[in-house]
């Protein structure tokens, strides 16, 4: 029968197999498998309400992660999960909301909403699968696809330097900005909870890798490649990799030294800023409502009457 | 004054934009209906904000049109036109919208200095047997206007109308009081005032005409309000909870208004940063249970339409609502057309289904968004609320409608249903999705994708199930069309001519079959206002005439067949062809409708006609 009707009651823990529906048509070792356990594992920890969680994607192969986690879910169209999202955190904010977009789906046909969604802060975990390119597609460039990587569309080799999402978002004024990545379950589950747990817009990029059309990338095997960010108010680096590759110290209410970890060379992943305090604006349209006296409907033409 | 006995007139105020024509029309037509007039206004706006004054780019100005009887559309041509300078009367002249005994009065004022195009215009005037009437205002009223900055000439072409109209003078000056008593400085109102009383005065000394239409006791309540304010109103009353928009002539005074009204009905008012984003939020909202709505206009339109065919796949019910200007592109912003009923009803890519409904008048507005609603849910389709740049900035004097107060769309009553011709649809309806649930319900995890799904909601690329899934989404449009009653027919049931409009098109169509009829022309008249889907009856209807045409704002020729006669040639196999389909951004005129009834009348069969202008 179908795995959409075997959700729980409340009362009953939630468990990882509950949240399974059915097989990801994705290819072995695609990082996406990552990313979708590590919102499961997330949900259990926590315990969140299935039935008030809400998946909503847009269309790549990240796309299909709603399709492939026990809740509420809409793969709506490419680049415009925001959106949806948008209009759920404005009617539904009772509701756990999770928006899952690609690097073609958030920085190329969805960026205005990318801006706009960041810039009205409306309380949802943003994660932006980054396998810098277009998969789905088969193998295009995408707008963070390293420059000279060759693709079915630019096959002499990207011409141009990527853009920089860590960056974007900060720019934009993120409330909360953080880097991660598929493979480190750790990391990728502590970031979740405190992306959940921001007041606003979590804004999580997260290196995705794409064996399929580019093993190359992302060499998940050794560490010393990229750094940590770690602080008191942060998120602790992998506890697996740790050791392995350098840490330092970052305070993620430092703007600049955000700005001057994701403008560097070097790859650093954590989190880099995060403000509690910047406004909301599904709460100033719901404060709105409360502070405003309420009308009866039966009165609604009296203003147009003639007398 | 003479004073020549009317039953209905129309007449018109020129000025340059920025100098308050619409405001003061406003004024008049509340003076107006506050005397026991019926009225419809029209205002002429440009699409700039600041257009150079005493250029044919800033005609901005009013039409109206006042009866002893309600009217349904704002008819003919103009009885009397006041023009503030020679300029704007040229531009509006080239409108051809003048009766022959037609009355233009012309402020002088800017003769000195622009002497050679104000006789060339008088010219054009008397060339056209039209008489003018020179007039400019006296030095006292001059002065004031000074003062002011040249704000308040308005109120001296007012104070004309009024007394050409026999409105008394108090009854404008306490509207005039009433518009600017809060906003205006009290020296200010009442050099207003004065400049108005100097106009009425003037008038009635120095015009030789005026027309005296009979006052109706006022029976219940009446209301004067637009076609978009109705809307948003109805929005409300429907029970929407969250409205989602980017701004767009000659929609976006629907945000203004809920802007101003939403919150304390418990609404939101979205803007959104694009037209794409504004129905991505109305979908989420109803995807999470609560009825929502999005608003545009042409161009708008066509950047929904990704999301209106992922609405019909996904079974998200969702209204939009059209409010057709000229197109294609940016066309016209502040000139009326029908031309968006076919990407309406085609638009988006694969076979999606949706319903489009129209408004034929301000009274529709107010319901239209509970009939959408309750078709939005019934189906979970997109459904469509068109109406245009006429109908959504017209005024009209009401009987005030009944507030339904909708929380659910079974509370919504028989007389809307009647009112869309349209009777209940069955209490089940089979959707292509097994699980229709909102999240927060236990026990049926609701997952939705545009992508083909089975029954269950999983992604599904089989043949069998695609082809399911369609006819299951048609066929709820079939159940409307079962649903569909009669539409709205004017004169006899057979004849020679079956007119066939739809939308705004109701009051000039109906208005126009009376002029047939009272000529003993066997021409009758149909309205639609679901035109997707359309009625099941038509081709028998329309077998009971000869021919059957129709009337449209929307381009068409002897080769290309206007939109509503493209659908309606589809769905009835009957030859019709247009009477009129212009795409002039000017709504069609009662009387150009009995002209081109007549000769289509003497015409052999088959042959179209369309006019010219
Ligand atoms: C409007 C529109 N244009 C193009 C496509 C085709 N398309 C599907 S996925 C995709 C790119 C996906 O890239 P990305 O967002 O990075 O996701 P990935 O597949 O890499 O996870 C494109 C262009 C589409 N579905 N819709
Ligand atoms: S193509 Fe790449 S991103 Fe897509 S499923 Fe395969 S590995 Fe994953
Ligand atoms: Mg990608």
């Amino acid at each position: 029968m179908n795995t959409q009707l075997q959700d729980k009651s409340a009362e009953q823990p939630l468990t990882m197999k509950d949240l399974q529906t059915e097989n990801p048509r994705w290819c072995l070792g695609c990082g996406d498998f990552g990313i979708i356990a590590a919102v499961k594992r997330f949900l259990v920890d926590t315990q969140l309400i299935a039935y008030k969680t809400v998946n909503v994607s847009g269309i790549g192969c990240s796309g299909r992660a709603p399709n492939y986690i026990n809740t509420y879910g809409v793969h709506s169209i490419h680049g415009r999960p925001i959106t949806i999202a948008t209009g759920l955190a404005l009617a539904r904010p009772d509701l756990n909301l999770f928006v899952h977009s690609g690097d073609g789906d958030a920085l190329s046909i969805g960026g205005n909403h990318l801006i706009h969604g960041i810039n009205k802060n409306f309380k949802c975990v943003f994660l932006l699968y980054d396998n810098e390119l277009y998969a789905l597609t088969k193998n295009q460039t995408s707008p963070t696809t390293r420059k000279g990587h060759k693709t079915m569309t630019q096959p002499v080799g990207t011409y141009l330097d990527p853009i920089n999402p860590v960056r974007t978002a900060l720019g934009l004024g993120a409330s909360f900005v953080a880097s991660t990545t598929d493979w480190m379950p750790d990391h990728l589950a502590s970031t979740l909870k405190a992306a959940f747990e921001h007041p606003g817009f979590a804004f999580v990029h997260i290196s995705q890798r794409c064996p399929h059309f580019d093993a190359e990338n992302f060499d998940h095997k050794t560490s010393s490649w990229f750094t940590f960010l770690k602080h008191a108010n942060g998120i602790a680096p992998d506890k697996r990799l740790a050791e392995k590759t350098e840490i330092i110290e970052h305070d993620p209410s430092n703007i600049e030294a955000a700005f001057k970890y994701a403008n560097a060379e070097r790859r650093y992943y954590g989190l880099f800023f995060q403000d509690k305090s910047k406004a909301r604006y599904d709460d100033i349209l719901h404060n709105l409502i409360k502070d405003t006296p309420q009308k009866p409907r039966s009165k609604i033409l009296d203003q147009y009457m003639l007398e | 004054m003479l004073k020549e006995k009317k039953k209905v007139s129309r007449f018109e105020l020129l000025m340059d934009a920025g100098f308050g024509a619409q405001k003061a029309g406003d004024i008049l037509i509340s003076a107006f209906a506050a005397t026991g007039k019926f009225v419809y206004i029209e205002p002429m706006i440009p699409a700039e904000i600041s257009p150079p004054p005493r250029t044919a780019a800033a005609l901005s100005g009013v039409i109206i049109r006042v009866a002893d009887f309600d009217i349904t559309n704002i008819g003919n041509d103009a009885d009397v036109i006041v023009a503030s300078h020679e300029i704007v009367l040229n531009r509006r002249l080239d409108d051809e919208e003048t009766n022959p005994n037609c009355r233009v009065l012309l402020d002088m004022g800017d003769k000195p200095g622009n002497e050679e195009t104000y006789e060339k215009v008088c010219r054009r005037v008397t060339d056209l047997g039209l008489s003018i009437i020179p007039f400019e205002t006296d030095a006292e009223s001059k002065a004031l206007i000074q003062s002011m900055q040249g704000a308040g000439k308005n109120m001296y072409y007012i104070g004309m109308l009024a007394a050409i109209y026999n409105t008394p003078a108090e009854a404008v000056e306490e509207k005039i009081k009433k518009t600017f008593g809060k906003k205006l400085k009290e020296d200010i109102l009442a050099k207003n005032v004065k400049i108005f009383d100097n106009g009425y005065n003037f008038a009635k000394q120095g015009v030789f005409f005026s027309y005296e239409i009979e006052s109706r006791p006022r029976e219940g309540e009446k209301i004067l309000i637009d076609g978009n304010t109705s809307l948003s109103m109805g929005i409300i009353d429907a029970g929407i909870k969250l409205f989602s928009g980017y701004p767009i002539t000659p929609a976006s005074s629907i945000m203004h208004t809920l802007a101003r009204s939403f919150p304390a009905y418990g609404g939101v008012v979205h803007q959104a940063e694009d037209e794409i984003a504004a129905i991505g939020t109305a979908i989420g909202a109803y995807f999470g249970g609560v009825p929502s709505v999005t608003c545009t206009s042409g161009p708008g339109l066509s950047l929904k339409q990704e999301f209106i065919g992922f609405a019909s796949a996904a079974e998200i019910p969702i209204i939009v609502i059209d409010a057709q200007r000229s197109g294609p592109s940016t066309g016209m912003p502040t000139k009326t057309e029908q031309s968006d009923l076919l990407a309406a009803m085609f638009g988006s890519h694969g076979d999606n289904t949706k319903i489009v409904l129209s408004v034929a008048n301000v009274i529709d507005c107010f319901y239209a968004p509970q009939m959408a609603r309750y078709l939005a849910e019934k189906l979970r389709l997109p459904v469509f609320i068109m109406t245009d740049f006429l109908t959504a900035n017209s005024y009209k004097i009401i009987d005030r409608p009944k507030a339904n107060e909708i929380t659910n769309i079974d509370d919504i009553p028989d007389f809307v249903f009647e009112r869309f011709h349209l009777k209940r649809l069955p209490a089940s309806i089979e959707m292509v999705r097994l699980i229709q649930s909102i999240p927060g319900t236990p026990g049926a995890l609701r997952r939705v994708t545009g992508l083909n799904t089975d029954r269950e909601g999983k992604v599904n690329y089989f043949s069998k199930q695609n082809h399911l899934g369609h006819q299951i989404r048609n066929q709820k449009v079939n159940l409307v069309r079962q649903a569909l009653v009669k539409p709205e027919m004017f004169g006899k049931e057979e004849g020679e001519l079956l007119i066939v409009g739809w939308g705004s098109a109701r009051g000039t169509i109906e208005e126009a079959i009376n002029l047939c009829q009272a000529d003993g022309l066997p021409v009758a008249g149909l309205h639609l206002k679901i035109v997707n889907p359309l009625p099941p009856m038509l081709k028998d209807i329309f077998s009971k005439y000869k021919r059957v045409m129709t009337v449209e704002v929307a381009y068409g020729d002897n080769i290309k067949f206007s939109p509503l006669a493209y659908i309606l040639r589809a769905e009835t196999l009957t030859d019709v062809r247009s009477l009129i389909s212009l795409a002039s951004g000017r709504p069609i005129r009662p009387k150009s409708i009995y002209a081109m009834a007549k000769a289509a009348l003497s015409k052999k069969e088959g042959v179209s006609l369309v006019a010219s202008s």
